[in-house]
């Protein structure tokens, strides 16, 4: 019986199996205002790789973000003659770790945080880069020597070495809204972060939700909650506190971590200033949070969030139109400048081979980054990238504001150890909103960082 | 595609092989071992006997080695090995004795982790053997029964990511102005009662996951409950029912009594069921507000935090923790042989 | 199976006056046992149903109300953005746009429109109302709009209209087809399949040899491996992930393979999971079979091999179908022992892994939710409700004395 349901299955199954093979490349060659002949340069320089495999495991799933990625694995595959495999899954991270331990990585493994991949390479999964890679970074990354400490970390002697190379960065002081629902109410983009809350006290008096929230995430959640407080931590200390906290020279529970924490509380513990209330909060999925400022009548009119978030917005939803965004505004009363919070995936060779290499390469080129841009989501750091191939306006200016950042912070959860950092500060920040106080939930992160020195 | 066929042609290669092998291992041991220690009629009678004995020894090993060789290597040594990095730190490579224990029982997640463990043991087995009972014995008394067991039975057919989004549309919270989507705040705002983010609310939400755990052990434990009513001879439930017993009485009585064993044995396996349950917890909540439980938070130690030894520490204590029940479960099987 | 006998012979006595025999069957007694039964099994059936039920509605409709307000029409306010400047005709010295607010939709009928968020049923339809771009814009009932102006339009930003709309309840395959036509979803049945029976298959084998020896063979010790098998039915399976996978990377590097994960690799893993509540099942159903039967051909001269062969096994089968099912069902359902011995390349992710990615990829999106879980499920029930007569036959091994 089992076997004729297997054949029955099969004979069905076949007839729908969608091909992954010999992807199609998206933007016919030699169109548009890509960068074709970096293209060029990279086959020729690679020409021996003909029919060898290559795995890559990063954090781009179906729905989106993976079909794009793929879009660029073609172009690779197309110069170099290359066998690709792309895989991911819901718990990327712990996977990687999973294959690591095991002795079965992908050849690529490209995480979003530092912090985690730092514990990697001191347990020695991760193959040193190199110092003509490392100079290539420093030289053709906007904030390059940024980049450069970012990528680099203790190896299993304790030595710094350098392992991973930035490809996909995110901005993240963005706050999203509907400009047509601004104007119908009669709202403006505010400049400063005191007009902010003016302006959000101003929406609830007229009894409107000022903000959607959401930090449901499986079993990230609360990761959203993080960026909140990491934009409000730029904006209310200088960036040297920041820094020293992210490495817990600054102890989480210090009173500043603390005020960050309160001002966090300020906007999303008050029932009249979010969307289905406090208790939505922290059930609300993060990609299901932001619809609600497009509903009829509109269950909110402001969203923070970082760059990547319109791949979740739905059809119909037009960005520069129908959505924009504006600046997370600094204080006009404290002289921090401008501070842009940001945050990326980085590239490492989890397991050497000659494909492995060139497809770090691969990600140098300008090419890589712009089939990306043209289509949404995606902001380059790479100075060579030819910022004419961002797919909308609004990621052009996206795009510039990272380019031209002066002073540029990384995520600071992705920095700290896994343990806090994809741990404890995202728990943390659920039971705050579940209406833990700040006090508290900084002492129990604090703890949680000492428990694991 | 020829990828595709090729992977079932393996699957079935693999069947065809498992079938051979196992037909040739133990055919052909069996031929081997009578052919060796044959006893020949050139044998004494003393030399035939032993020859015999010494048949019938070797024999059961034959019969068990696979499987004693599988469970020593997927089994057996994964526990010796996790025992062993309870020991070490979280690189794996310095001794530390005891320290993780000392953590462990320390720690506040481990504590909550505990009592969180304690309370579903008291409520979920006890719950699903209680319904699984009553469930059999209704069912066995009317023409629908079967077609009411089967549906009953189904949630266990359900993996448990099918399982959560089920539960999900039950639970499920938006805000007050909202309409809910969820059965359960559906109910509630009918009775005009604000609506509850019920997953959030401590104590509550690990009943509510319970809940999700009962609603699929249940037919397990009304499938071994029901075949064990049939056991009940017929004759002694007509004579109690001559009596003028009643229902309740006989059910008190005489039905529980009769298959006390079972229902110990349906108890103790959904207990063990219960301890290592993890995916439910890890879908729906991931042990946020105060929903941990030991098998969790191990995982958590394991695949989240790294630190081997850590959560090798928590499953040892979560084995240990089960070890009673088993003894007595043991002691049961043992019990059995002696009616042989 | 004299318990079967007995059910067999279970009857209330015949009535013995002239009232029909359903009739005199009722009392409250029964219909209390009726009532309660049903009341259980609504209770256990309700949430499966509602996933059903939601799974072939709308899209729309699914994610904004229960799916217990499936079958009555639901009211929606949406909004849409009509033309700009350039799509202008003109039509008899007039300037016309027109066009329809609901695009391709056609499930949705309007009831009323506005300008604003907050007058979104300012007028029926069928009336007009004056645009602030100039002339007047009518929009019909099934959301055909036509906005009327003595001059040319000049704006370049398309203006809203909002709209208040009824949708009769739809229900449609479509979020099946959605899910199974998501990129290999095809693929990875047949590959939940691949890894499933040969995982059912060979525990079997090999757990049978083991539960006659621990069942009628004495021997040494024997009373030691029964604790021990009992006593592995706890090990919790996580532990024996990493040490494994390791394992198997090693002897894969050592045949010249890149990594372990390979379709053997898992059939083994999940056979040797499986061994212990096989063993344990096997063992109790053989212990129950009658010695007499094994003594008859004992003295026959038949040999253990031959007496298991010829008689036990066949005997068994209701055991070993029953335990079938609890390793089918297990091992299809199984995600965890797939992700870390299989991996979650596309071309290797198995039924319940793709739906998790499903799941987290488009969190928000309730039909694929939905849709998906229903198609995990439907393999297990089709096999469940196929052979679940051998259920309650097998399942008496399990403890019955």
């Amino acid at each position: 019986m089992h076997k004729y349901l297997l054949a029955g299955v099969s004979a069905f199954a076949i007839a729908l199996t969608s091909s992954a093979y010999a992807q199609e490349l998206m933007f016919p060659k030699g169109e548009g205002a890509f960068s074709w002949d970096s293209l060029q340069a990279f086959a020729d320089a690679h020409k021996d790789l003909s029919g060898q495999k290559l795995t890559v495991w990063g954090p781009w799933r179906e729905g989106g973000d993976q079909e794009m990625f793929e879009s660029v694995i073609a172009y690779f595959e197309d110069a170099t003659g290359v066998d690709v495999e792309y895989g991911s899954s819901e718990n990327y991270e712990q996977q990687a770790q999973i294959d690591a331990a095991a002795g079965s990585p992908a050849n690529i493994t490209i995480l979003p945080q530092p912090g985690l991949l730092a514990d990697m390479a001191s347990k020695g999964y991760l193959v040193p880069l190199g110092d003509a890679t490392k100079q290539f970074v420093l030289d053709n990354h906007a904030a390059g020597e940024s980049f450069v400490s970012l990528g680099t970390y203790k190896d299993a002697q304790g030595a710094p070495q350098f392992y991973a190379v930035p490809y996909k960065s995110d901005l993240k002081s963005l706050v999203w809204y509907s400009p047509d629902n601004f104007a119908d109410a009669g709202y403006e983009v505010p400049q400063t972060f005191e007009d902010l809350q003016a302006l959000t006290e101003k929406m609830v008096a007229d009894g409107n939700t000022p903000w959607c929230i959401g930090l449901g995430s499986g079993g990230a959640t609360g990761w959203p909650a993080t960026d909140w407080v990491e934009d409000i931590m730029l904006r209310l200390h200088a960036p040297e506190d920041y820094d020293a906290w992210v490495s817990n020279e600054l102890k989480f529970n210090d009173p500043k971590v603390v005020e960050a924490l309160e001002l966090f509380g300020w906007f999303a513990k008050d029932d009249k200033k979010v969307a289905g209330g406090v208790a939505a909060v922290g059930t609300t999925d993060f990609r299901e949070s932001p619809l609600g400022l497009f509903t009829v009548p509109p269950q909110c009119f402001m969203h923070h969030q970082a760059s990547f978030i319109p791949t979740f917005f739905g059809e119909g939803v037009e960005l520069g139109t129908d959505a924009d965004f504006f600046y997370f505004p600094a204080f006009a009363g404290k002289d921090l400048g401008k501070p842009v919070l940001g945050a990326g995936t980085l590239a490492t060779i989890t397991k050497d081979s000659p494909t492995a290499r060139a497809f770090i390469d691969f990600l140098g080129t300008p090419i890589s980054n712009e089939i990306w841009m043209a289509q949404s989501g995606f902001l380059s750091t790479l100075k060579s990238a030819n910022v004419e191939t961002y797919s909308n306006a609004t990621l052009k200016g996206e795009g510039q504001i990272l380019l031209d950042a002066t002073t540029f912070r990384f995520d600071g959860s992705d920095l700290m150890p896994g343990a806090v950092g994809a741990g404890s500060m995202w728990t943390g920040m659920v039971d705050f909103v579940g209406g833990k106080s700040a006090q508290e939930v900084a002492d129990a992160i604090q703890a949680s960082w000492d428990a694991i020195k | 595609m020829g990828d595709v066929f090729g992977q079932v042609l393996s699957a079935g290669f693999a069947i065809a092989v498992a079938l051979a092998a196992a037909g040739a291992y133990f055919w052909g041991t069996n031929w081997l071992l009578d052919k060796v220690l044959a006893s020949t009629p050139r044998m004494t009678s003393g030399e035939m006997s032993r020859r015999d004995g010494l048949r019938s020894s070797i024999r059961p090993w034959l019969f068990l080695f696979p499987s004693l060789l599988f469970l020593a290597v997927y089994l057996v040594y994964p526990v010796l090995e996790t025992f062993r990095l309870s020991l070490f730190d979280k690189t794996g490579r310095g001794f530390i004795g005891f320290s993780n224990y000392l953590w462990a029982f320390g720690d506040g997640n481990f504590q909550q982790s505990v009592l969180n463990n304690i309370l579903w043991l008291l409520i979920v087995p006890a719950l699903s053997t209680a319904f699984g009972l009553v469930i059999a014995v209704l069912a066995d008394r009317l023409w629908w029964g079967s077609i009411a067991k089967s549906l009953v039975f189904m949630p266990m057919a359900i993996s448990f990511v099918g399982a959560s989004v089920i539960w999900r549309f039950v639970y499920d919270y938006r805000g007050e102005a909202l309409e809910q989507i969820g059965v359960l705040n559906a109910l509630v705002t009918w009775f005009g009662l604000p609506p509850q983010a019920w997953i959030t609310i401590p104590l509550w939400n690990s009943i509510f996951l319970m809940v999700i755990l009962i609603w699929i052990q249940t037919g397990f434990a009304m499938v071994i409950l029901s075949a064990a009513l049939r056991g009940i001879p017929e004759e002694t439930l007509e004579a109690a029912r001559i009596d003028g017993a009643n229902g309740f009485q006989i059910f008190f009585t005489i039905m529980i009594p009769q298959i006390f064993g079972t229902i110990v044995v349906v108890w103790t396996t959904i207990t063990i069921t219960v301890l290592k349950v993890f995916d439910i917890i890890f879908t729906m909540t991931n042990g946020q507000w105060d929903t941990e439980v030991l098998a969790n938070l191990m995982f958590k130690w394991m695949f989240v935090n790294f630190d081997y030894g850590r959560g090798s520490a928590i499953a040892v204590i979560l084995m240990l923790a089960v070890t009673p029940i088993m003894i007595w479960n043991i002691r049961r099987a043992n019990a059995e042989e002696g009616t042989r | 199976m004299t318990a079967d006998a007995a059910a067999a012979a279970r009857e209330l006595p015949r009535p013995t006056t002239g009232t029909p025999r359903w009739l005199a069957r009722i009392s409250v007694g029964r219909l209390l046992t009726h009532a309660t039964l049903l009341l259980l099994v609504v209770l256990w059936t309700f949430p499966t149903a509602g996933l059903l039920i939601s799974s072939l509605r709308d899209k729309d409709q699914l994610a904004v109300s229960g799916w217990w307000t499936a079958l009555s029409t639901s009211l929606t306010q949406g909004v849409s953005r009509i033309g700009t400047a350039a799509d202008q005709l003109e039509d008899g010295g007039r300037f016309v746009i027109r066009g329809n607010v609901f695009g391709t939709d056609t499930n949705k009928q309007l009831d009323s429109f506005g300008l604003t968020n907050a007058t979104p049923a300012a007028a029926v339809a069928g009336q007009s109302l004056p645009m602030a771009a100039g002339g007047d814009i009518t929009v019909q009932r099934d959301g055909s709009f036509e906005w009327v102006s003595a001059t040319a339009f000049t704006h370049t930003r398309g203006p809203r209209v909002f709209y208040v709309a009824s949708i009769a309840p739809r229900f449609t395959l479509d979020n099946y087809v959605e899910v199974l036509t998501a990129s290999n979803v095809g693929r990875s049945f047949i590959n939940s399949f691949t890894v499933t029976i040969p995982a059912t298959i060979i525990p079997i084998l090999m757990a049978a040899f083991a539960a006659y020896a621990l069942a009628w063979m004495r021997f040494p010790y024997r009373g030691t491996i029964v604790a021990l098998v009992v006593g592995l039915l706890v090990v919790p399976l996580q532990m024996s992930l990493i040490p494994l996978l390791s394992l198997y990377n090693n002897i894969a590097q050592a045949f010249g393979a890149t990594d372990g994960k390979a379709y053997l690799g898992i059939w083994l893993a999940h056979t040797a999971f499986g061994l212990p509540l096989a063993i344990y099942l096997l063992r109790n159903y053989m212990a129950g079979i009658p010695r007499e039967i094994m003594e008859s051909a004992r003295i026959d001269g038949a040999s253990h091999f031959k007496i298991f062969t010829s008689m036990i096994l066949p005997l068994s089968f209701p055991a070993l179908a029953s335990f079938a099912i609890f390793q089918f069902l297990w091992v299809w359902n199984d995600l965890l022992v797939a992700m870390v011995f299989l991996g979650a390349q596309d071309s290797k992710l198995v039924l319940t892994g793709k739906l998790v990615s499903l799941l987290g990829s488009r969190g928000n999106n309730w039909e694929i939710l939905t849709a998906g879980a229903f198609v995990t499920i439907v393999v297990p029930l089709i096999v469940f409700f196929s052979l679940q007569r051998y259920f309650v036959r097998g399942m008496m091994a399990g403890s019955v004395k």
